[in-house]
């Protein structure tokens, strides 16, 4: 009885249920820590966009409701993100622009941290010798260097990835982005200065609680933050597949310079 | 007595694997290490090293190492290209195409293995079926698959897949090629994880004995499953595409587009042998392209320096713009001219 009224509570009031699972206890992984290992995914609309949004048309008429834009609560604390006013600018005119210029419609790698909460599963591989991040999108990954920690080298989209653990809690400290991925199709961005830190606590066998601290003096007014939980694939035989979308963005990126037909000229 | 025969067996199919080639075989007073959960322990960076031709050069025959005068030259040759590399610190040849400068290539270091392909034992790629060549000559409206670039650029799929920066297949990511040769082990309970730093590939191994996807479901890098015989990793990788490729170059070997056929099964071994060599064999089955299996070998070496780094191809992939813009500004200069 008093189990079933906790899992109503949890259904009703998740955060409480948060609250209440604190004292939970994640199995160990072969490192001795908490096992973050398994395939992961958002359910929410933050690649979307991060903040506030309505539903709303997409790019594309043709495609009907399909690849309109689902309404969705803002992950971001205190709901919007302190742009310095000039940069709110770029932010619009990527939003404009987004159909082409989005990062996603090329398939470059997501960046981070959007690509924990793209469509897309991504699976965490909680090895003795590192943590790997996999992504099906793009085939994009990191590798998470939890020995000493190592200075970025040159600017990558998924950067240089230093892990330590706070109790249960993996935190990933990421520099060394190129700032060029975006944080949602809403053309939210940062720039090269870009820095992320990241915290995954397994709150219980089924839940990730994910924070995302980003800081960019060259864009923000001050650092802020993203939430939300990452849900655990528990799908019969599940797997990360191909998500190899290059080929299906060169016609958006090259077809301009095909050899026109004869038909077309 | 049973015992015995095991161990005369497992010697008889060493020698028929490694008897004719350069590879190792297990040391004698060297114990595999194993993971905390008692598997056998792969992990570590294991970067290819160029050098070695996927082909055997017909004259050798069935000769699978280079005597020590054939090695000497290698070496000395090596050397030379070396030295030539560290005076070239601009590009040596300005030519239009899309290869870089010739020093930033990796070359390896010299070993005396004459050929990739280890069986057949000439070392060299069995014949094509009939259907396999009928659809290499018709492909394309009869230009064949794309295989090394030859400078048609009607479109981006004129170019082959790795110029295209889409993969180099499951067997392509681990052949060395030009630069970026890095490959890591990571292993968690139940799992297998094979990293390619060209371009950028990881494939997660199950090996609790599910079944595959189905085949309804085509994937570049195959779908693999791998279970341990003795230290041995095998994997066995189905469900591939027909528009993947094998080669040298993930696209082809010279002259050959590496296509083969959605049916490919490929079946790769991963053995320890020492404390620094891990060797990777993988037998390459597809009846519709081959008319029998073949296998490579490939000793990889231990380098625990080794940096693995992020090879964001697509992303950066400025010369496919070019080409093809190039190549119709060209058509409209020739028109102008006439």
């Amino acid at each position: 009885m008093q189990n079933l009224k906790k899992t109503i509570i949890a259904a009703v009031f998740p955060v409480v249920a948060m609250a209440q699972t604190a004292a939970y206890r994640a199995p160990r992984a072969a490192d001795g820590h908490a096992d973050l290992g398994g395939i992961w995914q958002a359910i929410n609309s933050a690649n979307w966009d991060l903040e506030d949004h309505s539903a709303q048309p997409g790019t594309m008429w043709q495609t009907g409701s399909i690849g309109a834009e689902p309404a969705g609560q803002s992950v971001v604390e205190g709901g919007s993100i302190p742009y310095k006013p000039e940069k709110l600018a770029k932010k619009k005119d990527n939003f404009a622009n987004r159909r082409t210029n989005d990062p996603e419609a090329k398939c470059y790698m997501p960046g981070v941290p959007r690509g924990n909460y793209m469509p897309y599963p991504f699976q965490i591989v909680q090895s003795p010798k590192g943590i790997l991040l996999v992504y099906e999108f793009a085939s994009a990954n990191r590798f998470v260097n939890m020995g000493k920690p190592e200075e970025a080298g040159s600017d990558t989209w998924m950067g240089t990835n230093n892990g330590h653990w706070e109790g249960d809690t993996l935190v990933i400290d990421v520099t060394g982005l190129n700032g060029l991925a975006w944080f949602d199709r809403a053309g939210d961005f940062a720039s090269n200065q870009l820095h992320v830190v990241e915290r995954y606590t397994r709150v219980d066998p089924y839940h990730i609680t994910y924070e995302a601290t980003i800081e960019d003096p060259s864009v923000f007014t001050k650092p802020w933050k993203i939430s939300m939980p990452l849900y655990k694939v528990v799908d019969k035989n599940a797997q990360l597949l191909d998500f190899k979308c290059v080929e299906f963005s060169e016609e958006l990126l090259y077809g301009q310079f095909k050899k026109q037909t004869s038909s077309t000229k | 007595m049973r015992r015995g025969f095991l161990v005369s067996l497992v010697l008889v199919s060493s020698l028929a694997i490694f008897g004719q080639t350069p590879a190792k075989a297990p040391a004698k007073n060297w114990t595999a290490p194993k993971t905390p959960w008692g598997d056998p322990d792969l992990q570590g960076m294991w970067p290819g090293n160029m050098g070695v031709p996927m082909q055997r050069p017909e004259a050798l025959g069935t000769r699978a190492t280079l005597t020590d005068a054939e090695f000497a030259q290698k070496e000395a040759q090596a050397k030379r290209q070396a030295e030539a590399d560290s005076q070239s610190t601009v590009a040596s040849d300005s030519r239009p195409g899309i290869g870089p400068p010739s020093y930033w290539t990796e070359r390896g270091t010299p070993t005396r293995q004459t050929s990739l392909i280890v069986d057949p034992p000439n070392g060299r790629l069995p014949a094509l079926t009939a259907e396999e060549q009928r659809l290499r000559k018709e492909a394309r409206g009869g230009k064949g698959f794309p295989g090394e670039w030859k400078g048609e650029a009607e479109t981006y799929a004129d170019l082959n897949i790795y110029y295209r920066c889409i993969t180099r297949g499951a067997l392509g990511s681990i052949i060395p090629v030009v630069y970026n040769n890095g490959n890591q082990i990571l292993q968690m309970p139940g799992y297998v994880v094979f990293r390619n730093e060209m371009i950028h590939e990881t494939r997660v191994i199950p090996l609790d004995g599910r079944p595959h996807v189905s085949q309804n479901i085509r994937l570049y890098m195959g779908d693999s499953r791998g279970h341990w015989e003795g230290n041995t990793l095998v994997v066995e990788t189905t469900n591939f595409t027909d528009s993947d490729a094998i080669g040298s170059n993930g696209a082809g070997y010279p002259g050959d587009p590496g296509h083969h056929s959605a049916d490919l099964r490929l079946t790769e071994r991963f053995t320890r042998v020492d404390a620094n060599t891990l060797n990777y064999e993988a037998t390459i089955d597809d009846p519709k392209t081959w008319t029998k299996p073949w296998t490579i070998l490939i000793p990889l070496t231990r380098n625990d320096h080794y940096q693995l780094l992020e090879y964001a191809c697509h992303e950066g992939n400025i010369a496919m713009g070019d080409i093809l813009s190039g190549a119709r500004a060209e058509e409209i200069s020739k028109k102008d001219s006439k």
